[in-house]
């Protein structure tokens, strides 16, 4: 289990995450939800071991963030972040994203590699003629699907999800859920996603948390419907969601 | 990369002018019509003809003969000079912005140290330590310009190291050394090879200089700034001998200056 516990985080007067309590299952989807500005980008840089704390825990399997350096231990942490293209090297084909934690982390043999790219590019769906071209030369879906493949290769015990699908248009978006959906079912890996959409979050959460101002104000396990929502500003996020849809449906 | 290149005109038309300084350089004995040391008094101030060319000059040289050793001249002390600047600039600048901290701190001191010093100065200090003139000049000139380079490199590194990507590559289990080697320095290339192709025509111009400064190869070499030197005082009188020379090192600046921006552009990704 992925665990933070009263993790702080502040940027000169600003306080970007105050005391953050949560925990991220393994083989399960957690969410967290809140508008720009609440904290879920900063939380996520802490969780995928970019950034530290400036007080609190962070504990992989019970073990501290701070003894996590080595390869293998970074390794079990993924991020794929919003920006699918400037995440990705310019200078890097599609295969050599993939073949780099596969040959860097998973220390494989060049065959093994090749055949374990193929078997990562059926999983995201990624077409395979595309493993040669450079990533400035893919389509947005693509470099995404590339993002997360790559992630994959890692073999992680969690991926992040950085905001990885805004900016997506609506049947993509949904595309790619549907794929990751179907992926955490066979994968022993637990995702976290960090999105200010209540739809993502309803479509793929086990448990979600909704942030505010750098606080944790609801947590809510598998929840069926935008009723079991009861905070005041969940209420507003899931009214501001509906409006969202009317407006697309007009 | 080769089709890239022969799509591109600006780039065929300076491989095509670096190939040409490059091909005189190596096969000078070849094309040069005369001796290019041969002093024939007789036969100053000659008129071209089928003999001499491009004429003669007051010594009675054989001056096309001494322009196209002059490419073997100069390239051969602009070539190691410009080689030596990017090794030291990219070396220290890139390991020393990407570590950052107190390293980057020194650096930057040391660099406005060296930048406080004008770069002909620090340049004709040092030009008369070693008995080789060449050598002289190959490492008082690396010794002014690399940190004028180096900043430039810094820049480069610092803007790159805090792309999204990196974040990407620590991800992936590359180690610092890795992300230097692998995706900064190919990531900054075409910045590079414009920043060198440059200055490798500022280069020519600076041994030029030297030349005419009196601080270059002894008086009477084959070489363009030399020649330039030696002809300043017959600029009225037979102003071709000032500009021929002029003309060489124009071409062979151009020709770095015009394949070098050709390149970054057919190496940068975001161009294609």
């Amino acid at each position: 289990m992925l665990r933070t516990e009263n993790v702080t985080k502040k940027y000169g007067q600003q306080t970007a995450v105050n005391g953050v309590s949560l925990e991220i299952k393994d083989n399960a989807v957690t969410v967290i939800v809140g508008e720009s500005g609440s904290g879920k980008s900063t939380l996520a840089r802490m969780l995928s071991l970019i950034e530290k704390p400036d007080s609190g825990r962070i504990l992989l399997d019970d073990s501290n963030s701070d003894l996590i350096s080595a390869k293998t231990d970074r390794r079990l942490i993924q991020l794929v972040m919003q920006d699918a293209a400037s995440s990705l090297d310019p200078h890097q084909s599609a295969r050599q994203v993939i073949d780099e934690p596969l040959k860097l982390l998973i220390k494989m043999e060049k065959v093994q590699r090749a055949r374990r790219i193929e078997e990562l590019c059926d999983m995201v769906k990624f077409p395979k003629e595309k493993l040669k071209n450079k990533v400035t030369e893919l389509s947005g879906g693509q470099q995404k699907r590339l993002c997360i493949a790559r992630a994959l290769a890692a073999e992680p015990k969690y991926i992040i999800f950085d905001e990885a699908f805004s900016g997506l248009d609506v049947t993509l978006r949904r595309c790619i859920l549907t794929m990751l959906k179907k992926l955490r079912e066979k994968l022993e890996t637990g995702f976290l996603i960090i999105t200010h959409d209540l739809d993502t979050a309803m479509f793929m959460a086990d448990r979600i948390y909704v942030m505010r101002s750098g606080n944790i104000i609801e947590t809510l396990d598998r929840p069926k419907s935008f009723l079991d929502f009861k905070e005041d500003y969940s209420k507003e996020l899931v009214r501001a969601a509906e409006y969202k849809r009317q407006a697309l449906q007009i | 990369m080769i089709h890239k290149i022969l799509r591109k005109p600006q780039a065929v038309i300076g491989l095509a002018m670096m190939l040409t300084v490059f091909a005189v350089m190596v096969f000078a004995p070849a094309f040069a019509p005369n001796d290019p040391e041969k002093i024939n008094i007789m036969q100053k101030f000659a008129e071209p003809s089928e003999k001499y060319p491009l004429g003669t000059d007051d010594m009675g040289h054989c001056i096309a003969s001494r322009l196209i050793y002059g490419a073997r001249v100069s390239m051969s002390i602009a070539l190691p000079t410009i080689a030596a600047i990017a090794v030291i600039s990219v070396l220290l600048a890139t390991v020393c912005a990407y570590i950052g901290g107190i390293v980057d701190r020194l650096f930057v001191i040391v660099s406005d140290i060296f930048m406080a010093l004008p770069p002909f100065l620090v340049a004709m200090t040092l030009v008369g330590l070693f008995e080789s003139k060449a050598l002289s000049i190959v490492i008082s000139i690396a010794a002014a310009m690399w940190v004028w380079n180096a900043q430039v490199v810094r820049t480069y590194v610092i803007r790159e190291k805090n792309k999204p990507y990196i974040i990407t590559c620590r991800m992936s289990g590359c180690s610092q050394m890795r992300i230097i080697i692998r995706h900064i320095i190919p990531n900054i290339f075409p910045h590079l090879l414009v920043l060198y192709s440059t200055g490798l025509s500022g280069v020519i111009i600076m041994i030029s200089s030297y030349a005419f400064l009196g601080l270059g190869l002894e008086t009477g070499t084959a070489e363009w700034g030399a020649m330039l030197v030696g002809a300043n005082k017959l600029v009225f009188s037979h102003p071709e001998l000032i500009v021929y020379p002029g003309l060489c090192i124009l071409f062979a600046a151009a020709g770095f200056n015009l394949f070098g921006e050709a390149l970054r552009d057919i190496c940068d990704p975001k161009e294609n």
